[in-house]
């Protein structure tokens, strides 16, 4: 059963942990998460007593001003992040897409750079050969698969960093806020792919600040302030049908 | 997991964009090592080191330097080059340090093409003692993933390592017996060559060729120290995995 809890989940970035020869610069500005103090060491608590419940087929999407710890907590969901505090339960196969750069290689083509993003998530040579023609399908990319990844422009990178990682139907599908680097065609064809996928009962989590990409992907929202749990409504049955229609 | 096919990938295309972005790409390392040998073998050249033996010493010698110097002034700032994907991917760090080991190996094989070529051309002789080489070059090989993670935790908790290392590595070039031969000399000599961990690696490979005996006392030290740096690394990975992605 995929679903997706977390209890009380606190994350504190310590400032400062390295050690350096020189005094370390102690300026901070005032923006997102709070600055305090434990043990001794300058501490950024960028998520405090964060939880919820997600089931099969729920759409999360999460808003709150930057430095709110939206990223931080789509890194947590991914594991990338310990938790300092709380506990995260997750069951299923979580693919995520953070960074459209990440896993690509500048100098390498759009296809070999398919292979490498599919072995570093874990996919079988067979998987990723048997996939190949859809996500070059879905990317759009025509003639480009076959060109250096670094003549892409965002748009086009977006759409091969998307197209790979839904791919191979992943359960819990994590995006950071970066889709709206595609073009209007492009996002329409990946708000489809994550209706499929959350009627697939897999789950989306989505950080966004586009209200029209949230409103119609996303069946629950939930807004962070300070790295605190502001508020989580479910939207109205109806919502969730009418973006079958459109 | 089938992390080895992730590791062999990104150190192939760790190669290949060399290649692409070069028209001789990795062949610079020879070129490289050649210059730097040749350099020594006929500028430097005096009544001692005018011999076949020198030859092989020296050119032995520099493929180990080249290559020990190569990967730990890589590893210092390994994670810190690595932070985009170990920031936002759930690959274990121990993949990043096997791409460099197998990055270090590739690159290690151009100057070890190079340096069996001068030996051939030195006109010192091939024979069977050669192959008393061999595990010692094994024990080098097996030792590097946890030098590489040792030195990249380094850096990653104490970035200033970075510029220490690298003066180290510069200076250690003149205070290891790379180009000059120990004979029982005193004073800062004799403290560089039985004090200095890198005179033991270098000797296991160099020693089976250059004087054609089996090296013991040198592999034992090679292979204590390759112990206690696994056990560093293993700690390493063990405790302090899950920090380092806060670090970089
Ligand atoms: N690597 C880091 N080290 C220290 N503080 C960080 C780090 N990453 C994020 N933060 C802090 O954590 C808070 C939440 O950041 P983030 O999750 O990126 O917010 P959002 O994605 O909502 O804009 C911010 O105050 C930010 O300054
Ligand atoms: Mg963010």
């Amino acid at each position: 059963m995929i679903s997706v809890k977390l209890d009380n989940v606190g994350l504190a970035y310590r400032l400062y942990e390295k050690l350096t020869l020189t005094a370390p610069d102690r300026r901070l500005g005032g923006l997102g998460g709070k600055i305090g103090r434990s043990g001794g060491k300058q501490v950024v608590q960028a998520l405090e007593d964060v939880s919820f419940e997600l089931k099969a087929g729920d759409r999360l999407g999460l808003v709150g001003p930057n430095g709110a710890g939206k990223t931080t907590l789509l890194k947590v969901l991914y594991g990338i992040y310990q938790p300092s505090a709380g506990t995260v339960a997750i069951e299923g196969k979580v693919d995520a897409l953070f960074n459209i750069n990440i896993g690509f290689r500048p100098e390498a083509t759009g296809r070999r750079n398919i292979v490498l993003r599919g072995l570093i998530s874990g996919w079988t040579e067979a998987e990723i050969q048997e996939k190949m023609p859809e996500i070059i399908a879905f990317s759009e990319l025509g003639d480009f698969i076959d060109v250096p990844f670094k003549t892409y422009s965002q748009g086009m990178a977006a759409r091969l960093a998307f197209s790979a990682a839904t791919a191979l139907d992943p359960e819990i599908l994590l995006m950071d806020e970066w889709i709206g680097a595609g073009d209007a065609t492009f996002q329409e064809k990946a708000k489809r792919r994550m209706d499929e996928l959350a009627e697939k009962a897999g789950i989306i989590v989505l950080a966004s600040h586009n209200e029209s990409l949230l409103e119609s992907v996303c069946t629950k929202r939930m807004t962070l302030k300070n790295g605190r749990v502001e508020s989580l409504t479910t939207k109205p049955a109806k919502r969730v049908g009418a973006r079958a229609k459109s | 997991m089938r992390l080895h096919r992730v590791w062999i990938a990104l150190a192939h295309e760790d190669i290949g964009d060399q290649h692409r972005r070069t028209t001789l790409g990795p062949l610079w390392l020879l070129v490289n090592y050649l210059l730097f040998i040749g350099t020594f073998i006929f500028v430097f050249k005096t009544k001692d080191t005018d011999s076949a033996g020198y030859t092989a010493y020296a050119s032995i010698g520099l493929v180990v330097w080249f290559y020990l110097m190569e990967m730990i002034s890589l590893s210092v700032p390994l994670f810190s080059r690595e932070g985009s994907f170990i920031q936002g991917t759930r690959l274990p760090l121990f993949v990043y340090v096997m791409r460099l080991t197998v990055q270090c190996i590739i690159r290690a094989a151009y100057s070890v093409a190079g340096c069996i070529v001068i030996l051939l051309l030195s006109g010192l002789g091939i024979s069977m003692e050669w192959l008393l080489s061999i595990p010692g070059l094994l024990l080098i090989v097996l030792a590097t993933p946890a030098i590489v993670t040792v030195f990249a935790f380094l850096g990653a908790f104490f970035p200033d390592a970075q510029f220490i290392v690298g003066n180290i590595m510069r200076v250690g070039t003149f205070l290891t017996p790379v180009f000059w031969a120990y004979h029982g000399q005193g004073g800062i000599q004799n403290y560089a060559y039985h004090w200095n961990p890198f005179t033991y690696f270098l000797e296991v490979v160099r020693a089976p060729i250059a004087s054609g005996e089996f090296p013991m006392h040198p592999f034992i030290v090679t292979a204590y120290i390759s112990l206690a740096f696994w056990a560093i690394a293993l700690l390493l990975l063990g405790r302090y995995r899950k920090r380092v992605v806060f670090l970089i």
